[in-house]
């Protein structure tokens, strides 16, 4: 391997990027987009941005309005989950399993009547952000191809820094007037360098954030593979209770809330209702976590049956516990405050942008001579890069233009949304295979920057609080939404024109001066 | 004090990167048209490496090493983005535009000091 | 470097390929076993070991990929994985014996 060393790396990262790339593009742009989604959700449920939010007094009343609804309606269900209401969502969210397998049920209340709310069917930025880490398949499909994704970007992370000898000579370097491919490269190494500790952060502690998921077998040897006992005794969960088999009616659970709302000076999040009709019946309220870059949200489990205090868990971690908690609190940053969660927003970006030039940039070095025809494999890179670079833009832009078109009242609202979003992607990646190369990647860049846009004119159009149809007054929301969708229609307006008025891939002229191309590239021109 | 706070890490890491890029030869030649002299080179070196030290410490200082750190990467990323596209668009701009985030920095350390 | 412009053999893209297969299959392997043993070994108390071991072998997983690369060839890097899975393997036979 002497001697080879550096060129095998090189090897590596480029192949590696590219059979997980487009994979990884989608994840870091749906987790980048996931940083604001709390606020893509208030954006898609326009008509309750202006409600307003629930007083602490109003939840205990509002808790047994959600255990009444769902004692009418799932009664057969092991567990409930109540989402409290929020600032970003002034509602109950009703959740309910009945068996694995079926569809689990899923309802809004308005917290004031315990009636069902009047508001559109939408995932909101909820679907993005269980696509992050699901790509919407089965679960346990889903969260494996990721959690593989993610130790090949940490292999690719790694053996890019060894292929790039001039990491601090080339720090600052983007030659932006030179051959698309220097270009490029360049862009592929300032994106990757600049951001490296957060590119290192975020692929280490996504595997860490599922870590029993990927890595069980200390729980299967140490707790014969009981996962909810591990987390119990670790601290991060209260002690699960099974059912007793004797049957018991749920004492009030207005005063219990009351009792935890007293105990802790968080936010209410959730509660959690166990065994329902059984003596062992168990209410866990869930509260958002003291500020700290550990996520360690405090659980208190009331016992169901007498109303009775069992145990209050949180804060107090041992150290590995403690470092696994740190770890998933700066994976989902839940602590950044408007700065912080920018800079993180942004080298979200810079990441999404180190994949995509990666990708473009392998394209670029395989080029074929003027009179040869592209081969098979590249015309398929080609074709998945457009389809995955500008598609996934185009596909969540038509996802929010569905939630403001799409008829208020049609069934199955929040599931067309979705189909919307992947109609659109299939669509999006099936036109460049109808088009010369060049030019799919200029209609592709216009036709997101035209989504974008319409998303705007479809926001104003609909939506009556908008502060651009009362004269400033109204939700600022929709001035920031609307200014980040203006933004990308401006970033992908632009490239579509710098594709467009690039004279060629510089095969118009042989090359004077030897293109000093990075070992990644040379090492499999 | 967040957005004190704000300015002062990414006021800090800014200029400590201008430094450093005006400390290699085909930057500095961008920028100012001229080669640096060695003792210049050194001098920048120095300042910009001390400029991020001194970022981390008044990052970990004001706010805590628990966030001060996290704060303080994501800054130099931000900054370092910054600066790479002003670098490419407006060379000519760098040097001041590093001033001025020092004046930002200065501003954000004062606003911080009052409070 | 003259060697380094030389196009790379299709053997060699073979070993490579290879190394990549080692390097996720003996790496998940071994960081697997890893985490297995030290959650019963470590003498710390129960939730703490399994945390640590598992953290652990999201660490020693990567360090595996890279030192499958470094070594100087394929079969080396796999009788030493081998090696290394056979002493953590037989290690854990003993500690889940051992343990109740």
């Amino acid at each position: 391997m002497k001697g080879r060393f550096r060129p095998s790396m090189a090897w590596l990262h480029t192949w590696s990027g590219l059979v997980v790339g487009w994979v990884l593009f989608v994840i870091f742009v749906t987790g980048t987009a996931s940083y604001y989604r709390a606020d893509i959700t208030r954006w898609m449920r326009p008509e309750l941005v202006q409600a307003a939010p629930v007083a602490a007094a109003e939840l205990p009343k509002a808790a047994e309005r959600a255990v009444a609804y769902l004692e009418t309606h799932a009664l057969k269900a092991r567990t409930w989950f109540i989402g409290m209401p929020q600032p970003d969502r002034p509602l109950l969210d009703l959740f309910w399993r009945t068996r694995p397998g079926a569809p689990p049920g899923h309802v809004l209340l308005d917290p004031h009547t315990g009636r069902e709310a009047m508001v559109r069917d939408t995932e909101g930025g909820d679907f993005l952000y269980r696509f992050h880490y699901e790509l919407h398949l089965p679960p346990l499909w889903g969260r494996w191809i990721v959690g593989f994704c993610a130790m090949i970007m940490l292999v690719a992370l790694v053996s890019g820094i060894v292929t790039h000898k001039r990491i601090f000579a080339d720090f600052f370097t983007f030659r932006r007037g030179k051959a698309p491919r220097r270009s490029f490269l360049d862009a592929h190494n300032v994106t990757g360098v600049l951001a490296l500790p957060f590119h290192l952060m975020i692929t280490y502690t996504g595997v860490v954030a599922l870590t029993t998921f990927y890595m069980p077998w200390g729980v299967t040897t140490a707790y014969k593979g009981d996962t909810r006992a591990f987390f119990a005794e670790a601290g991060w969960i209260t002690t699960p209770r099974p059912p007793v088999g004797r049957p018991a009616a749920l004492a009030p659970v207005g005063p219990m809330i009351a009792q935890a709302l007293a105990t802790v000076p968080e936010r209410l999040e959730r509660l959690t209702v166990t065994n329902f009709g059984d003596a062992g019946a168990t209410i866990v309220a869930l509260f958002e976590e003291p500020h700290g870059l550990a996520h360690t949200p405090t659980h208190i489990a009331f016992d169901g049956a007498s109303g009775a205090l069992l145990e209050i868990r949180g804060g107090d971690l041992k150290p590995a516990a403690k470092t696994i908690s740190t770890l998933i609190g700066l994976h989902v940053a839940h602590f950044a405050d408007t700065g912080l969660r920018l800079l993180f927003f942004l080298c979200g970006v810079m990441g999404s942008a180190m994949v995509a030039t990666g990708l473009v940039l392998w394209s670029l070095a395989r080029l074929p001579k003027p009179d040869a025809t592209p081969s098979f494999g590249l015309r398929l890179v080609q074709a998945l890069n457009i389809g995955s670079i500008a598609g996934l833009p185009a596909a969540v832009a038509v996802y929010f233009l569905a939630n403001r078109l799409l008829p208020l009242g049609l069934a199955d609202r929040g599931e067309w949304e979705i189909r919307a979003f992947f109609a659109a992607w299939i669509v999006a990646a099936l036109i460049p295979l109808a088009r010369p190369h060049r030019r799919a990647w200029s209609e592709m860049s216009m036709l997101v920057a035209g989504l974008c846009l319409a998303v705007v004119a479809a926001d104003i159009a609909t939506v009556e609080a908008h502060p651009l149809r009362r004269l400033g007054e109204g939700e600022a929301l929709f001035l920031w939404f609307d200014g980040a969708m203006l933004a990308l229609a401006a970033l992908f307006a632009f490239a579509a024109r710098k594709v467009a008025r690039h004279r060629g891939p510089s095969r118009s002229e042989p090359r004077r001066e030897p293109v000093l191309a990075a070992p990644a590239e040379r090492a499999c021109a | 004090m967040t957005p004190a706070i704000l300015a002062l890490d990414l006021g800090l890491s800014f200029a400590a990167l201008v430094a450093l890029c005006l400390s290699l030869n085909r930057h500095h030649a961008e920028i100012s048209g001229t080669r640096p002299s060695g003792r210049r080179v050194a001098l920048l070196r120095v300042l910009g490496w001390a400029g991020l030290a001194l970022g981390l410490l008044v990052a970990g200082e004001a706010e805590g090493w628990s966030f001060g750190p996290v704060r303080w990467v994501g800054a130099l990323s931000g900054a370092g983005a910054g600066l790479v596209l002003l670098l490419s668009y407006r060379p000519r701009l760098v040097a001041p535009a590093g001033a001025a985030a020092l004046g930002l920095a200065l501003a954000g350390g004062a606003l911080l000091h009052v409070a | 470097m003259a060697t380094r412009d030389r196009p790379i053999t299709l053997r060699e893209r073979a070993s490579v390929a290879g190394r990549v297969v080692l390097a996720a299959g003996g790496g998940y392997g071994i960081a697997a076993l890893s985490a297995a043993l030290l959650s019963l070994a470590l003498p710390l108390a129960r939730p703490e070991a399994v945390a640590a071991a598992t953290l652990a072998s999201f660490v020693l997983m990567p360090a595996i990929v890279v030192a499958v690369f470094a070594m100087r060839s394929l079969r080396r890097a796999a009788l030493m994985l081998a090696g290394t899975a056979l002493v953590l393997g037989s290690a854990l036979a003993l500690a889940m014996r051992g343990a109740p």
